[in-house]
């Protein structure tokens, strides 16, 4: 049987073969995965990968803390067991271990820190979604070290930064688009706090609204898997209870209601005192030129000498809040271990130790909430208050006023107590915070560094980006004798707002605007009695390959248009090209390019 | 659609009946002397020049024999127009020329001179309508006939 005759027989099987090929087609469209189901599936596995991160951090940091203090015991219970000397030895050698891991660290992978980042904010809102993986090791390292010996700071820091190295290592390993590797790296940060804080729900919203500044189902919905994924495999290996259980709330009187009511507005203003508090302290630190590692050291060294005095001070202070919570404390006890708290975390912050605020704020909080209730109880005895709702209430209404993100507050206070009966009071004080804070204090926590890091990351890409390398030569040009009916030709065959007007030697002389000319196009009476130098703007911006970009920005904005032509230089003006908002905007994105209607300069001949 | 703008500026432009003159600059100079003391004129000596300057790159005319002189230059605050019937018609390059419609316009006022030039160009393309402007002898008489149109 020839080719002829066999074509012919498959020919007459079309209608059996087309209506399988229809079914393959059907099944295939329903099945295909789209990007976002995609993200989904990566989304889980990042829960998985952040809260095994998380753990081994926990681990490692458990096991740096028997090494140091000879016990299992919590930190407070550790640092209570220890003489005077070593509740000052154990965080001032931490300290120094954790500085000359920072200073090996900075020395050994300078190079490498200089072109990715370790910040995972950063690395959602401004980077490529790349954290460097040498330099987030040498600060969790760094981490453990302050963490494990008592420091006061919050190991949330850490544990967000191993979850989102983990998702940016699987976002490079599979080659993701920067906007998606982006995502997944917020999916990783959501799931490193869902493990920290056992709270899935305000661990995703903390990421959309801090640090995303969006809550779009397409931005949540991975977020909120990643999140409660690790919540889940953090709840399996180490018990599924809530964080700071509440004892249980019953009001007794409907008139508890006003002073209940009143809490946000306390800490909604004494939340920017707060906020300037800490910066002062990291102002004051900055000022004194030593080592990293004796700066560090004389962190620890203040930790510990405020442990002599009160071993509570050690640590995040999650041991603390769920003594607040559930033990009586008289209000002088609350008073003197929160302006020791507040010293303590400060020093720490201060001294640039690595790791998170967010703990010792729920506990300023909750201590401020708490001497709140407790005043309230002492002026109006009848109401039989319960300074412990107060402090509840307070820790969620801090974070709000403090973090800006009072929606997370809501949940992160409801989640950590799980305590329905206080929702209501939980919503109404986070958001009041958040309006009193407002007042007095428009840089909230996680913004202020979020606006200073993506400013100097815009500043240095803006520094790095030449203008000679985005270049596009041969632009569309036409002389200044030019006729009418030309200069609409050229728009029609173009998809340029402006064709640039140059004299016999190619210098620019200006350049003719589609947007002035679009509604003259289609009159032929124009045609032979105007010329383009009749309409050409003389004064249409230009730039030179010697600027910065900072400066065609500038440009760009006077000319309100999507190109600028480049000429060698600005006196001589002999036009060489132009260059495109496009191509900035995709070059400080990470891409390259796309095709343009000329060569680049400096790359091809 | 009859710009209105074009309209009040045609209004209010000089007429000079029965321009005689022996060459196309001579009757240039000549309508440009009518805007001496104009109030949107700042510098007449300024857009004179300008104005022969973009004679010289390419004579601004139109078929039946119309020639639009004119500058884009700063020396006026707003677009100002001299127009100029000549019944005797004067040389314009290849061109013989029996209307002149001699404008000024400010460089950041290119799209108005688009319009005028349109406006204008839409009106004097029948031989019959010019014929009638010609004929005008003064700016009420020549608006009457620009009206009337083809």
């Amino acid at each position: 049987m020839d080719k002829t005759e066999e074509n012919k027989q498959k020919r007459t099987l079309s209608p059996l073969f087309r209506r399988l090929l229809r079914l393959k087609v059907w099944v295939v469209e329903r099945l295909r995965l789209s990007e976002r189901q995609v993200t989904l599936i990566w989304a889980a596995l990042i829960g998985v990968l952040g809260a095994l991160a998380s753990e081994s951090f926990r681990k490692t940091s458990d096991f740096i803390h028997y090494l140091a203090t000879g016990s299992e015991s919590s930190i407070i219970t550790s640092f209570v067991k220890l003489a005077w000397w070593q509740r000052l030895a154990v965080p001032t050698v931490g300290g120094l271990l954790a500085g000359l891991t920072l200073w090996l660290g900075n020395r050994l992978f300078a190079s490498v820190r200089q072109k990715t980042t370790t910040d995972y904010m950063e690395a959602i809102v401004v980077g490529s979604g790349i954290i460097s993986v040498r330099a987030s090791l040498v600060k969790s390292l760094s981490a453990l070290f302050s963490i494990s010996t008592g420091t006061s700071i919050g190991r949330e820091g850490p544990l967000v930064q191993l979850s989102s190295l983990a998702a940016s290592l699987l976002g490079r390993l599979r080659r993701f688009p920067i906007p998606q590797r982006r995502h997944l790296v917020a999916c990783g940060a959501a799931a490193g706090i869902a493990s920290a804080y056992n709270a899935p729900i305000a661990a995703s919203f903390f990421v959309a609204e801090i640090i995303l500044g969006t809550v779009v189902v397409e931005s949540l919905g991975p977020l909120i898997l990643a999140s409660v994924v690790a919540a889940f495999v953090s709840q399996v290996l180490h018990g599924g209870e809530p964080l700071y259980k509440s004892p249980g709330f019953n009001l007794h009187t409907r008139w508890e209601l006003i002073p209940l009511s009143c809490v946000g507005v306390v800490l909604g203003f004494v939340a920017p005192a707060y906020l300037r508090f800490l910066r002062t302290a990291e102002r004051l630190f900055s000022k004194v030129d030593i080592p990293i590692p004796l700066k560090l050291a004389v962190g620890g060294a203040v930790v510990g000498a405020l442990a002599i005095l009160n071993p509570d001070v050690c640590g995040n202070g999650q041991g603390l809040l769920r003594s607040l919570f559930h033990q009586n404390w008289f209000w002088d006890e609350i008073l003197a271990i929160l302006l020791l708290k507040l010293v303590a975390t400060a020093a720490a912050f201060g001294s640039g130790v690595v790791g998170g605020v967010f703990t010792p704020t729920l506990f300023v909080g909750a201590a401020i909430g708490m001497l709140y209730g407790q005043t309230v109880l002492y002026v109006a005895p009848d109401l039989r208050s319960d300074p412990a709702m107060y402090g509840i209430v307070g820790m969620g209404s801090f974070i709000a006023a403090t973090t800006g993100a009072p929606l997370m507050a809501i949940l992160m206070g409801f989640e950590l107590t799980l305590d329905y009966a206080i929702a209501p009071f939980l919503m109404v004080n986070c958001v009041v915070a958040y309006y009193c804070s407002g007042i007095f204090e428009r840089r909230f926590m996680y913004g202020e560094s979020l606006e200073r890091k993506g400013a100097a990351f815009f500043n240095q890409q803006l520094a790095e980006v030449s203008i000679r390398d985005l270049v596009r030569l041969d632009p569309i040009t036409l002389p200044k004798s030019a006729t009418f009916a030309q200069i609409a030709e050229t728009f029609v065959q173009h998809r340029f707002q402006h064709i640039y007007i140059v004299d016999k030697e190619k210098r620019l002389l200006g350049a003719v605007s589609l947007h002035d000319v679009k509604t003259f196009l289609d009159r032929p009476e124009l045609e032979s009695v105007v010329i383009a130098a009749d309409i050409m703007n003389e004064d249409f911006p230009c730039v030179s390959p010697r600027q910065g970009m900072s400066e065609a920005l500038h440009k760009f904005s006077e000319a309100n248009s999507e190109r600028l032509p480049v000429v060698d230089d600005l006196n001589s003006h002999r036009l060489i090209g132009s260059i495109s908002k496009t191509d900035i905007i995709l070059h400080l994105a990470g891409e390259k390019s796309g095709s343009g209607t000329g060569r680049q300069f400096g790359k091809n001949p | 659609m009859i710009s209105r703008k074009s309209v009040e500026q045609l209004r209010a432009a000089i007429f000079i009946g029965n321009l005689e003159a022996k060459s196309d600059r001579e009757a240039i100079l000549k309508m440009l002397g009518a805007l001496q003391g104009h109030p949107q004129v700042k510098d007449l000596s300024e857009l004179s020049a300008a104005t022969f300057d973009r004679q010289q790159s390419d004579p601004p005319l139109f078929p039946g024999g119309i020639a639009f002189p004119h500058a884009r230059t700063n020396s006026v605050s707003s677009l100002v127009m001299v127009v100029a019937t000549c019944p005797k018609a004067i040389r314009f390059s290849d061109m013989l020329v029996r209307l002149i419609f001699l404008i000024g316009v400010p460089k950041n006022a290119g799209a108005d001179y688009l319009e005028m030039i349109s406006f204008l160009a839409r009106h004097v393309r029948e031989d019959q309508v010019i014929d009638r402007l010609v004929k005008a002898e003064d700016l009420p008489s020549f608006l009457t006939a620009f009206a009337d149109g083809p």
